[in-house]
C-alpha cells in the first residue's frame, strides 16, 4: 500500500537523493519481500548492479532500517493523498493549544469588540448606498464566521452561540446549511477536525468586488480604525476585484454559495482547449466549434425550412479546417483504433444518420424503464452509449445487466473451441461467442458495498463499477466476470466515467480526490487534489483531454489530464454537485446539485451562463441530445424536464442573457420545453440513443 | 442505540443547534449498563460529546442515502458512516421501515422510545413456507411520445384528481388559465409565444371536447364491449374503465352512454343489458384517477330507477330481477358514502326518496322491495330510522300475499323477497334497539305479520357470534333459483370488491350470463350503441363547453315533453341555461325530491323511446 502511494507522488525522485548505502538496502529488502518489479525498476532507475546488491549484508540492512525508524516515521510514510489532510494530522500533532491560539490572534482578545466591530460592519453595509450594497454584504458571512472561530477558541461557547444567533438572519439561506455545521463545533479543539474551519483556515476567502466598492470597504475600514475586521481580512479573505459596475443581487448571489467563497480571476486564466478531436479515420465525426449555428433573428419563426437543419448538424457536417480550440489529437496519447473499434464507429455513424432532429418543435419520445422488486435498492443504473444493455448497481453489491434488444448476452466460448476459430475470418467476433450461452440478464458479484456506478467501455466489452468498500471493478462484458480491481482509493468511490476514447477511467472518492486510470494498470495515473470535500461526481470531457468533478465543497472544477491542474473553478452552487454533463459541443458543462438547481458553465472562461430551476428536489441525472439541442434532466422530485439547450447558447452567445436579465424578468421559463412527471418513480439515470430517443430509468417507490 | 431517549428540554430550543443528549439522559444511559455514579459535570460533557459525534454521523449518513439516489437514510447509511470512521457498525438493527418513535409523559418527563416486541421464535420456525422474493425485473414503457405523455396507467393520470374536483366545482378557472395552462397539457408551440407580444383581444376560448380518432375508437371499442355478448371481453372493458388514467375525457359520454341506456332498457325490460350498464357505473366509481361529480346528476337517476323501478324484466315472477336492484343498491350507497358532501346532502336526498316510498301504500312491491334495499345498504342508522318504524306497514302490505290471498304469483315473490330482505337487515339493529326478553307477542304487536319471524331472528342474532350478524352486502343473496337466477350469483361475485375499493371488478369467466344474452332480442343492443354514436357525432359538430350538461338537458327535456307528468319536465328546462353540472344536478335533484318514488319511477317508465328520440340532432 505504502509502496504504491510513494510511487504515485514521485517517491522515487526522493529515494535517489538518498544515500547509496540506504538504496541498496532497501534493494535487498524489496528482494527479501520479493517485489520483483519494483525492485527491478528501482535497479534500472539508479543504475545498481546486481554486484553491488550482493555486497549488502542482512546486517547492513538491520542498520539502516533501525536509523530510519529511529528518526521517526513520518518521513518514511509517504505524504497522505490529500494536503488538508496532511495539515489536519499535523495540526492534531502539534501543540494544540499553540494551534489554537492561531484563531484567537492575539492574547488580549475581547469578544465584547469583536462584537461591536461586526455590529458597525454591519451597520456600514446597510448604509451604504444600493450598487454597492449587494456586493458589500458579501463579507459579511466569513468575517462572522472568523469571529465565531475566534470566540470558540477561547472557550466562550454560549457567547459564540448568541453571537451566530443574533446575526444570523442577515446572511442568504444557503449558507445557513455551513453554519449549522459550525454550530456543532462547542469545544476549542473541535475546531481543528473540522473540514470546513480548516478550509476556511488553510485558504483565503475569496470574495469578488467591483474596484468601487472595494475602495469602500477599505475606506471604512481605516476611518473608523476597524482593527479587529482589518486584522481578520488580512488573514482570511482575498478580494479580487475588477473595474465596471458592482454587481446587483442576484449576480452575487449566483456565483456565492461555496465553502471557499468564489472562485478567482486566475484559477481560471489556464486556456482550456474544450473543441472536440479531429478524428483520424472519419473526418465525418469531426464537430465543429459551437460558434453561434444561426444568425436567424427569430429562431422562433415556426415556417423556418426544416431542410436547413439536417445541414447544420454539427456531426454530420464537414468542416475542412481544424479548429482552433480542439487540442491536437497526439496531446494525450490515445489507443489505437482496431478493426473492430472501426467498425463499431462506422456503425454507430451509420445510426446517427437515422437522427431525429429534435428542437422546440420536436420533442423527443421517451421510454422508461421501471425496475421492479428491487426493495429500493436501486443506486444506480447505466446504459450503453449502443443503448443495447443497461446496467443496473443495488445496494446489496451486486450489479445487473439486461439487454435491451433481443439480443441474447452471450459468454465466449471454452478456451479449446476458441482455438479452432479462424482468427482472420470476418465474423470472428460473432463466432467466438457461445449461443448456447445467452442470456437476457446477467449478473456481477464481488462488491461487498453498494455499487455507486457503474460505466461502460465505448466498447462495449467492459464494464467499471465503483463501490462503498472503495475499490473500483473492471468486469469482462464477455466472459462475464470481474477482470482487475483497482485499489487507490481509501474511502467510498462515489462516481466512476470511462474516457470516450477508452482505456482512460476517472474515479472520484470521499477522500476527497479524483484520480485518473487506464485500464492497464493498477494504480493511478493522476490525482487530482483540491477538493475541500468528498467529490461526488466526475465527468471526462467528450475529448478525452479534461475531466470535471463536482463536489460537497459546492464547486464544479475542470482538471486537465496532461498535467493534473485544476484548470477551472467554478462556483454558483448551494449544495453539493450532483450531476454533472458536457455538452455535445464540449464547450458548456451543466451541473445539477442538491439545492434543486442546474447551472450551465462556458468552460472557455469559467462563467455562468444561466441558471435552469425547476426541479423541487436533488437533480440526480442530466444529459444532453446527440445533436445537442436539448438538454434533459431528472430527478428525485420524479420530474424529467426538457430545455431549449439551442436557445440558452443562442442568447448566451449574442449577448441577450445574463444572469440577472433573466431572472430579473421573473419568467425561468423560458429555456424549458417540457416537464412530464413520472407515476412516483424516482429517476436514476437517462440516456438518449444515438437516433435521440430518450431512455429513462427509475425504480418505482410504491 | 436503541435505547431510551430522552429529548433536552433544557438547552437550546432553537431549531439551528438541534437538540443536545442532556445530562440525565446519559445518566440513565449510564446506569443500564452499570455505571452507577456519573458526576453531573461528566454526563454533561459526554451529552454534549455524544452529540456532536452522533450529529456527524447522521451527516454522512446523509450523503450515503444522498449517492444511492434515496431522499430517506436507511440503517445501512449509518453502518456506513461509521465504517468510514473506522468504526464497528451496529450489527443486527435492520429494518425495511420506519421505526417510529412511541411518545409518552409522566411525572413532567417527556420520554420517547421505540417499542422492541417480542419475538416468538417457535412461531418463526413453525412457519416454515418463507416465501421466495421475486426476483428484480425490467419493465418498459413509453413515458413520452413526441413531446407529449401517453395515458397509460404506468404514467401519473394527466389531469390530477385535484384540478378535476376544481375543475368541476368551480369551472370558470379553465378560462382564467386560458394560455398560460398549456405547460401542463398541450404541448408548447411557437405561436403562443407570439400572441404575448402582439396586441390581442382576449377572446373567449371555445372549450373544445372533441376525442381523437382514438378515443372514438376506444369509447366504440368499450361500450360494445360492455354491453355485448362476449364475457371474456366484458371483463377486459371492465378492467379498462375501472383502471385507466386519462378516460376524464371521455368521461361525458360515457355517462350519457349509460343514462341513456337505462331509460331505453328500463322501457324495454331487459334486464342482461341493466346490469352491464350498472357494471360499468361500477367500474367507473372504481377508477381511482375519475372524478365523477360532475355527472352524478346523469348516473345517480339511472342507478335509482335500477334500484325502485316497477318492472326491469320480462318475466317478474321469474327472473332474478332482486340481484340488479341489489347491486344498484350498494352502487347508489357507494356513490353516497363518496360523494355526499354538507352542501349536496346527497344521502338525505336518496334517503328521502327511498323513505317516502315506504310511506305510500300504492308502491308496488318491487318498488317497494329496491327502497328496502336501497335503505339498508346506506348503514345501521338508517334502518334503525327509516325501516324499522315502518315494520308493521309493511307486514300489512305483504300479509296478504304471502298468506296466499293474492291471485298474482309476482306478488307473492316479491312479498317473500321483502320478508327476507328485512329478516337480514333487521335483527342486528332490533338487537341494539330492543331490550333482552325477545317476546314473539310484543314483536308481533309492534311489527305484525313480520313480528315472530323477525324475533326469531333477533334471538338467533344475540346467541350468533358478535362477527357472524354484521350486515354484509354479500349475504342478501338469497333469491329463489330462477332463471336469472345465476346472473344474480354472477353479480353478486362481482361485487366482492367492492367493500375493498381498490380492486377493479373483474370478472374471469362468466359464462352463464352468454346463455341470457342469446335470449334478448340482438336488436335492443343494437338501439344502444347507435344511439352512443349519433349522439356522438352530434356532439363533434355541435362544439360547446361544458359539453355534456348541455346536451344532456336537453335530452331531458325532449323526454319531458314526450312524458305526462309535466311536473318533472320544468326543473329540468329550468336549468338547462346553467353551466355547472354540481349546480344541475343539485336542481334536478331536489326537483325529485319533491316527488314520491312513485312519480319518479313513471317517469322514467313513460318514456317509450321512439326512434326519433334517440336521434337528438332534431332538437338543433
Amino acid at each position: 500500500m505504502s509502496l504504491e502511494m510513494s510511487n504515485t507522488n514521485g517517491g522515487n525522485g526522493i529515494q535517489r537523493s538518498q544515500d547509496k548505502r540506504e538504496l541498496l538496502c532497501l534493494l535487498k529488502l524489496l528482494k527479501k519481500y520479493q517485489l520483483k518489479s519494483t525492485e527491478e525498476l528501482l535497479c534500472q532507475e539508479a543504475n545498481v548492479s546486481a554486484a553491488d546488491l550482493s555486497a549488502i549484508s542482512e546486517t547492513d540492512v538491520q542498520q539502516v532500517l533501525g536509523a530510519a525508524l529511529g528518526l521517526g516515521e513520518g518521513e518514511k510514510e509517504p505524504p497522505r493523498p490529500a494536503p488538508v489532510e496532511t495539515k489536519q494530522t499535523a495540526v492534531t500533532e502539534a501543540n494544540a493549544a499553540e494551534a489554537l491560539a492561531k484563531f484567537i490572534g492575539d492574547d488580549s482578545f475581547d469578544a465584547q469588540q469583536h462584537e461591536q466591530a461586526y455590529e458597525d460592519l454591519r451597520s456600514f453595509v446597510e448604509d451604504s448606498l444600493d450598487i454597492y450594497k449587494h456586493e458589500l454584504s458579501m463579507v459579511l458571512y466569513p468575517i462572522l464566521v472568523q469571529i465565531y472561530f475566534k470566540m470558540l477558541a477561547i472557550g466562550q461557547k454560549e457567547k459564540a452561540r448568541a453571537f451566530i444567533e443574533k446575526y444570523k438572519s442577515d446572511l442568504d439561506g444557503y449558507y445557513i446549511e455551513g453554519l449549522f455545521n459550525l454550530l456543532l463545533l462547542t469545544k476549542p479543539e473541535e475546531l481543528l477536525d473540522n473540514d470546513l474551519v480548516v478550509a476556511m483556515e488553510m485558504d483565503k476567502f475569496v470574495i469578488r468586488m467591483s474596484r468601487d466598492s472595494h475602495s469602500l470597504f477599505k475606506r471604512h475600514i481605516q476611518d473608523r480604525r476597524q482593527e479587529v475586521v482589518a486584522d481578520i481580512v488580512a488573514k482570511y479573505l482575498h478580494f479580487d476585484t475588477y473595474e465596471g459596475m458592482a454587481r446587483n443581487k442576484l449576480q452575487c448571489v449566483a456565483t456565492a454559495g461555496s465553502h471557499i467563497g468564489e472562485a478567482k480571476r486566475q484559477d481560471n486564466k489556464m486556456r482550456v482547449y474544450y473543441g472536440l478531436l479531429k478524428e483520424v479515420d472519419f473526418q465525418t465525426l469531426t464537430t465543429p466549434a459551437p460558434a453561434p449555428e444561426e444568425e436567424d433573428d427569430d429562431p422562433d419563426v415556426p415556417d423556418r425550412p426544416k431542410k436547413k437543419k439536417p445541414k447544420k448538424d454539427p456531426l454530420l457536417s464537414k468542416k475542412s479546417k481544424s479548429d482552433p480550440n480542439a487540442p491536437s489529437i497526439d496531446r494525450i496519447p490515445l489507443p489505437e483504433l482496431k478493426d473492430s473499434d472501426k467498425l463499431l464507429k462506422l456503425k454507430a455513424l451509420r445510426e446517427a444518420s437515422k437522427r431525429m432532429a429534435l428542437g422546440r418543435d420536436q420533442l423527443p419520445s421517451a421510454v422508461f424503464y421501471t425496475v421492479l422488486n428491487s426493495q429500493q435498492g436501486v443506486t444506480c443504473a447505466e446504459i450503453s452509449e449502443d443503448s443495447t444493455m443497461v446496467a443496473c448497481g443495488f445496494a446489496d453489491s451486486s450489479i445487473r445487466i439486461w439487454s435491451l434488444t433481443p439480443a441474447k448476452l452471450r459468454t465466449l466460448k471454452e478456451a479449446d473451441a476458441l482455438r479452432e476459430l479462424d482468427k482472420e475470418s470476418a465474423d470472428i467476433n460473432v463466432r467466438m461467442l457461445d449461443d448456447r450461452s445467452g442470456e437476457t440478464t446477467r449478473n456481477f458479484l464481488g462488491h461487498t458495498g453498494p455499487v455507486y456506478r457503474c460505466a461502460f467501455a465505448p466498447e462495449m466489452n467492459l464494464l467499471l463499477s465503483c463501490s462503498e468498500d472503495s475499490t473500483i471493478r473492471l468486469w469482462s462484458l464477455l466472459t462475464w466476470s470481474c477482470v482487475v480491481t483497482y485499489r487507490g482509493h481509501v474511502y467510498p468511490v462515489w462516481d466512476v466515467r470511462f474516457a470516450p476514447h477508452g482505456y482512460y477511467f476517472v474515479s472520484c472518492s470521499y477522500d476527497k480526490t479524483a484520480r485518473l486510470w487506464s485500464t492497464d494498470s493498477n494504480q493511478a495515473l493522476r490525482v487530482f487534489v483540491g477538493h475541500l470535500s468528498d467529490v461526488d461526481c466526475v465527468q471526462f470531457h467528450p475529448n478525452s483531454n479534461y475531466v470535471a468533478t463536482g463536489s460537497s465543497d459546492r464547486t464544479v472544477r475542470l482538471w486537465d489530464n496532461l498535467t493534473g491542474q485544476s484548470v477551472r473553478l467554478m462556483t454558483g452552487h448551494k449544495g453539493s454537485v450532483s450531476a454533472l454533463a458536457f455538452s455535445t459541443c464540449g464547450r458548456y458543462l451543466a451541473s445539477g446539485s442538491t439545492d434543486n438547481n442546474i447551472i450551465i458553465w462556458d468552460l472557455s472562461n469559467g462563467s455562468l451562463v444561466t441558471t435552469l430551476l425547476r426541479h423541487t428536489s436533488t437533480v440526480t441525472t442530466i444529459t444532453f441530445s446527440r445533436d445537442g439541442t436539448l438538454l434533459a434532466a431528472a430527478g428525485l422530485d420524479n420530474n424529467l424536464t426538457l430545455w431549449d439547450f439551442h436557445k440558452v447558447t443562442d442568447d448566451y452567445i449574442s449577448n441577450h442573457i445574463t444572469v440577472s436579465h433573466h431572472q430579473d424578468e421573473n419568467d425561468e421559463d423560458v429555456y424549458l420545453l417540457r416537464t412530464f412527471p413520472s407515476k412516483n418513480s424516482p429517476f436514476v439515470t437517462l440516456h438518449f440513443t444515438r437516433r435521440n430517443l430518450l431512455m429513462c430509468v427509475g425504480l418505482f417507490k410504491s | 442505540m436503541s435505547g431510551k431517549l430522552t429529548k433536552a428540554s433544557s438547552a437550546s430550543s432553537s431549531m439551528l443547534y438541534g437538540s443536545v443528549y442532556s445530562a440525565e439522559s446519559i445518566k440513565v444511559i449510564a446506569e443500564s449498563i452499570g455505571v452507577g455514579t456519573l458526576s453531573d459535570d461528566a454526563a454533561k460533557e459526554l451529552g454534549e460529546d455524544i452529540s456532536i459525534k452522533l450529529k456527524r454521523i447522521v451527516q454522512d449518513a446523509a450523503k450515503f442515502s444522498n449517492h444511492a439516489k434515496r431522499q430517506k437514510i436507511l440503517i445501512s447509511d449509518i453502518d456506513m458512516s461509521l465504517k468510514v470512521r473506522n468504526v464497528e457498525p451496529q450489527y443486527g438493527f435492520v429494518s425495511k421501515d420506519n421505526i417510529p418513535f412511541r411518545f409518552a409523559t409522566g411525572g413532567g418527563r417527556e420520554l420517547h422510545f421505540t417499542e422492541d416486541k417480542e419475538i416468538d421464535l417457535s412461531e418463526i420456525t413453525a412457519n416454515n413456507a418463507v416465501k421466495i422474493p421475486l426476483d428484480t425485473t425490467l419493465r418498459s414503457h413509453w413515458f413520452v411520445v413526441e413531446g407529449i405523455q401517453p395515458t397509460v396507467p404506468e404514467n401519473p393520470p394527466p389531469l390530477s384528481k385535484d384540478s378535476q374536483f376544481v375543475d368541476s366545482v368551480n369551472p370558470v378557472i379553465k378560462l382564467d388559465q386560458g394560455l398560460n395552462k398549456d405547460a401542463a397539457g398541450k404541448p408548447t408551440t411557437g405561436k403562443i409565444h407570439k400572441l404575448k407580444n402582439v396586441e390581442t383581444i382576449h377572446v373567449k376560448q371555445l372549450a373544445t371536447h372533441e376525442l381523437s380518432v382514438e378515443q372514438q375508437l376506444y369509447y366504440k371499442e368499450i361500450t360494445e364491449a360492455c354491453v355485448g355478448s362476449d364475457e371474456p371481453r366484458r371483463g377486459e372493458a371492465l378492467q379498462s374503465l375501472g383502471s385507466d388514467p386519462g378516460l376524464h375525457e371521455m368521461l361525458p359520454r360515457m355517462c350519457t352512454f349509460i343514462a341513456e341506456g337505462v331509460k331505453v332498457n328500463v322501457v324495454q325490460n331487459n334486464l342482461a343489458l341493466l346490469i352491464y350498464l350498472m357494471r360499468m357505473v361500477r367500474a367507473l366509481l372504481d377508477n381511482p384517477s375519475l372524478f365523477l361529480e360532475k355527472y352524478l346528476h346523469e348516473l345517480i337517476p339511472s342507478v335509482m330507477t335500477c334500484i325502485v323501478s316497477k318492472q326491469l324484466c320480462m318475466r317478474p315472477e321469474l327472473d332474478n330481477h332482486w340481484a340488479l336492484r341489489d347491486f344498484a343498491s350498494r352502487l347508489m350507497a357507494q356513490i353516497c358514502k363518496t360523494f355526499n358532501t354538507l352542501t349536496n346532502n346527497l344521502q338525505t336526498r336518496v334517503t328521502r326518496i327511498f323513505s317516502k316510498a315506504l310511506q305510500n301504500d300504492k308502491t308496488h312491491l318491487s318498488s317497494l322491495y329496491g327502497s328496502i334495499a336501497g335503505l339498508s345498504e346506506l348503514g345501521g342508522e338508517v334502518i334503525k330510522v327509516f325501516i324499522i318504524p315502518r315494520l308493521a306497514f309493511i307486514s300489512e302490505r305483504i300479509e296478504p300475499h304471502l298468506l296466499g290471498t293474492s291471485i298474482s304469483n309476482t306478488d307473492k315473490t316479491a312479498a317473500g323477497h321483502i320478508r327476507a330482505m328485512l329478516q337480514k337487515c333487521c335483527p342486528p339493529i332490533l338487537k341494539q334497539m330492543r331490550p333482552h326478553p325477545d317476546i314473539a307477542d310484543e314483536y308481533k304487536s309492534d311489527f305484525g305479520f313480520l313480528g315472530p319471524s323477525l324475533c326469531q331472528a333477533v334471538v338467533k342474532a344475540r346467541n350468533a357470534p358478535a362477527n357472524m350478524v354484521t350486515i354484509s352486502s354479500n349475504t342478501i343473496n338469497t333469491a329463489p333459483i330462477t332463471s336469472a337466477a345465476q346472473t344474480a350469483t354472477a353479480i353478486g361475485r362481482v361485487t366482492i370488491p367492492s367493500s375493498q375499493r381498490q380492486g377493479s371488478p373483474v370478472v374471469s369467466t362468466l359464462p352463464q350470463i352468454r346463455a341470457l344474452q342469446s335470449n334478448q332480442q340482438p336488436q335492443k343492443f343494437v338501439i344502444v350503441t347507435q344511439n352512443a354514436q349519433q349522439q356522438q357525432s352530434q356532439q363533434a359538430k355541435v362544439v360547446r363547453r361544458g359539453s355534456s350538461p348541455h346536451s344532456v338537458v336537453l335530452s331531458a327535456a325532449s323526454i319531458a315533453a314526450n312524458t305526462s307528468n309535466s311536473n318533472s319536465s320544468s326543473g329540468s328546462g329550468n336549468v338547462s341555461n346553467l353551466n355547472s353540472g354540481g349546480s344541475l344536478l343539485s336542481s334536478r335533484s331536489n326537483d325529485n325530491s319533491t316527488l314520491d318514488a312513485n312519480s319518479l319511477i313513471i317517469e322514467t317508465e313513460i318514456v317509450r323511446a321512439p326512434p326519433e328520440l334517440d336521434d337528438l340532432t332534431h332538437l338543433e
